[in-house]
């Protein structure tokens, strides 16, 4: 049984770092950039949730405007830094995506106190569901169950609807998808609005299940979801995807039996490295 | 071209002048800007109230204190020059570091070498006060206070069986040693230790571990907002055991995060916020949530504490001397910190203090039992 709980974990916080590098997976897909202020996007969710949380007392207006303003910005970052850069290599934006995540960083510290903030009333991060005898907070049903949702929902967007065709005839071939008519301006602002508003949610999600925001937040996003995507095979989504699941197994079973040698974070690395070793191009990459 | 000369001598002069005036110069360098800014918020404000009120009480010696404050990011790179600085150009008596192990540590050195007496009001290292004679501690180390919580588990919970959690940094490390040493002498099992990292907020795995040991009683070692989401996901994980904590559970953030699941508990090194002793401690925590906006805590009270033992070391010097300073801090005997009455220095620096031990009672620390036993808490000598 105790095994099979440390797995549930496991799956918990694959769910929860899927919900984050999708993001990324979707950006680098598109435009081969390193989004790595998708971490300050999935923080600045986490804050508005929880500010607007503490101030109305509804959390589900907190969702609703996490997801729209992580939207608005992700949709900033791509229209005023990552737009003008494209010409350019792709570490040129990705400088640039690294001083706008401090820069965030620093900001939130600095608008929004660096102590973090806790939600006044969290009912979900205190009672319990019981399903086979694995104990889970309400929070973390949420999060396994927001994540299916979005990412099924996203997925039956992505090959049954005409934009969402679109988007991926963009991925595999910008130049014949443009020459089919597919508006790749678009595409870009879509991607952006889907990535950055799923981190808007994700973020919210953890603070909930932290019941904790704190301006270093989108730290573990920064790394972990990049490693996820590397794991995964660049740009793959569905390899994001399973790189989450396994990550988050591989970490919860790791946490116990090989912490007195390892880091949690330093586990997850190591288990980057190794499947690296076998396969460079990641779990579901293109060689 | 001459203009600017005359305009420069000038400016010279206003600066000598200025230096000339009567201040006693205390360095003061913590972290303001960076992922540790927010102890070093409360660090600054804490001294910065110990300043004004010494001032208002006319100085010492006659002459008003001036904290030369300075922003080290918690870095250490950054923490040297600042000691050079503090040296070399604003001349300072004596500092005060509100920062932590590793930046305190790089400047101690610095400190020694200069021969200013440089006392560290919350960094735990052992290698801060190593260096030399000049570097004093105003907390208690890692290891006497794990195994001051040994003694406290062991008295209340005679031959419980302990699950210990522990942050892998120096902090948690050097507490969670000085525990597994002193634990089996005091008839206590050790069932497992688990480790997890300063980022950690989840804890899933190593709570359904505990789970299955079964402990009578979970000491877990690590910062507050570490703390926090770890004491309410034991708690919704089903684990109705004792909970006792390190010194840095010590936040009125703890009962923000955790809520209810912060109730009954302790706390090896806390602070009782409602004491009555020392006489300035109720009128600081006043003071300090009108500056600072929320409430004091023992990172805030230790720098405040710093600061006044600085001042009152002057004073019993009767000199500005650094050398005089230092015998005089060295001489430190039975002084009010807020945390605590500061009992001796021992050759290296390292204090005496009884630990205080706090329990959550109404989202709020309360006084639970004193350990004044000069045999586990005796700072260890070189």
């Amino acid at each position: 049984m105790y095994f099979v709980e440390l797995a549930v974990k496991g799956l918990v916080y694959g769910c929860m770092y899927a919900m984050m590098a999708v993001g990324l997976t979707l950006v680098y897909g598109l435009l081969r950039i390193l989004h790595i202020a998708h971490a300050g996007v999935f923080a600045l969710g986490a804050f508005v949730a929880v500010i607007v949380a503490n101030t109305t007392g509804s959390l589900a207006l907190g969702f609703v405007l996490a997801t729209a303003v992580s939207a608005i910005l992700g949709v900033a970052i791509y229209r005023f830094a990552y737009q003008p850069l494209l010409a350019h290599p792709p570490f040129v934006p990705m400088i640039v995506s690294i001083g706008i995540f401090i820069v965030l960083q620093e900001g939130f510290r600095m608008v929004f106190g660096a102590y973090g903030i806790a939600f006044d009333t969290n009912p979900w991060y205190v009672s319990t569901v019981e399903l086979a005898g694995v104990r889970l907070n309400q929070v973390e049903v949420a999060m396994v169950i927001a994540s299916i949702v979005l990412l099924v929902g996203f997925g039956l967007f992505a090959s049954l609807t005409r934009a969402g065709i679109g988007w991926r005839a963009t991925v595999t071939d910008p130049q014949m998808a443009t020459s089919f008519g597919v508006d790749p301006i678009r595409v870009r602002y879509l991607n952006f609005i889907f990535g950055s508003g799923l981190a808007g949610i994700a973020g919210a999600l953890v603070g909930l299940l932290n019941n904790y925001v704190e301006p270093t937040m989108g730290g573990l996003v920064s790394y972990k979801a990049l490693a996820i995507i590397v794991l995964g095979g660049l740009g793959s989504v569905r390899g994001t995807l399973i790189a989450s699941l396994i990550l988050g197994v591989v970490e919860s079973y790791g946490t116990i039996y090989l912490a007195d040698v390892f880091d949690r974070d330093a586990i997850g690395f190591l288990f980057l490295i190794v499947v690296l070793m076998m396969r460079p191009q990641g779990l579901l990459g293109r060689g | 071209m001459q203009k600017s000369l005359v305009a420069a001598a000038l400016a010279a002069g206003l600066l000598f002048a200025g230096s000339a005036a009567a201040q006693i110069k205390i360095g003061f360098h913590a972290p303001q800007s960076g992922p540790a800014a927010a102890d070093g918020k409360s660090s600054t404000i804490g001294a910065e109230i110990a300043r004004d009120w010494i001032n208002e009480k006319g100085g010492v010696l006659g002459q008003k204190i001036e904290l030369v404050i300075y922003d080290d990011q918690n870095k250490p790179d950054q923490a040297v020059p600042i000691a050079n600085k503090l040296i070399g150009q604003d001349k300072v008596v004596a500092t005060v570091s509100g920062s932590y192990s590793a930046p305190t540590r790089a400047a101690a050195a610095v400190f020694q070498t200069a021969g200013i007496p440089y006392f560290s009001a919350y960094g735990v290292h052992p290698d801060i006060t190593s260096g030399g004679n000049f570097a004093f501690r105003g907390v208690t180390l890692g290891p006497p206070q794990g195994k001051g919580a040994a003694k406290f588990i062991a008295d209340k919970w005679p031959k419980a069986k302990v699950s210990v959690l522990t942050m892998n940094n120096d902090f948690g490390q050097s507490i969670a040693d000085g525990f597994k040493e002193e634990a089996p002498k005091r008839g206590l099992t050790l069932i497992k230790e688990y480790t997890f990292g300063l980022g950690e907020r989840q804890f899933g795995p190593i709570i359904a571990s505990v789970k299955n040991d079964n402990p009578d009683v979970i000491y877990a070692i690590g910062y507050y907002f570490v703390g926090g989401p770890l004491v309410a996901q034991l708690r919704a994980g089903g684990l109705k055991q004792p909970i006792v904590a390190a010194q840095a559970f010590d936040s009125m953030k703890l009962m923000e995060i955790a809520k209810d699941a912060a109730e009954g508990v302790f706390v090896v090194g806390g602070m009782d916020r409602q004491r009555a002793t020392p006489p300035d401690l109720q009128p600081f925590e006043t003071e300090f949530k009108k500056r600072a906006g929320y409430d004091a805590e023992a990172v805030a009270a230790n720098c405040y504490s710093a600061v006044m033992l600085m001042a009152d070391a002057i004073k019993r010097a009767g000199s500005t001397d650094p050398k005089k300073i230092r015998e005089a801090l060295a001489a430190t005997k039975d002084f009010p910190m807020l945390t605590g009455k500061l009992g001796y220095f021992n050759s290296v620096g390292e204090m005496y203090m009884p630990l205080e031990v706090t329990v959550v009672k109404g989202g709020t620390f309360q006084g639970a039992a004193v350990i004044d036993d000069t045999a586990i808490l005796a700072p260890p000598g070189k």
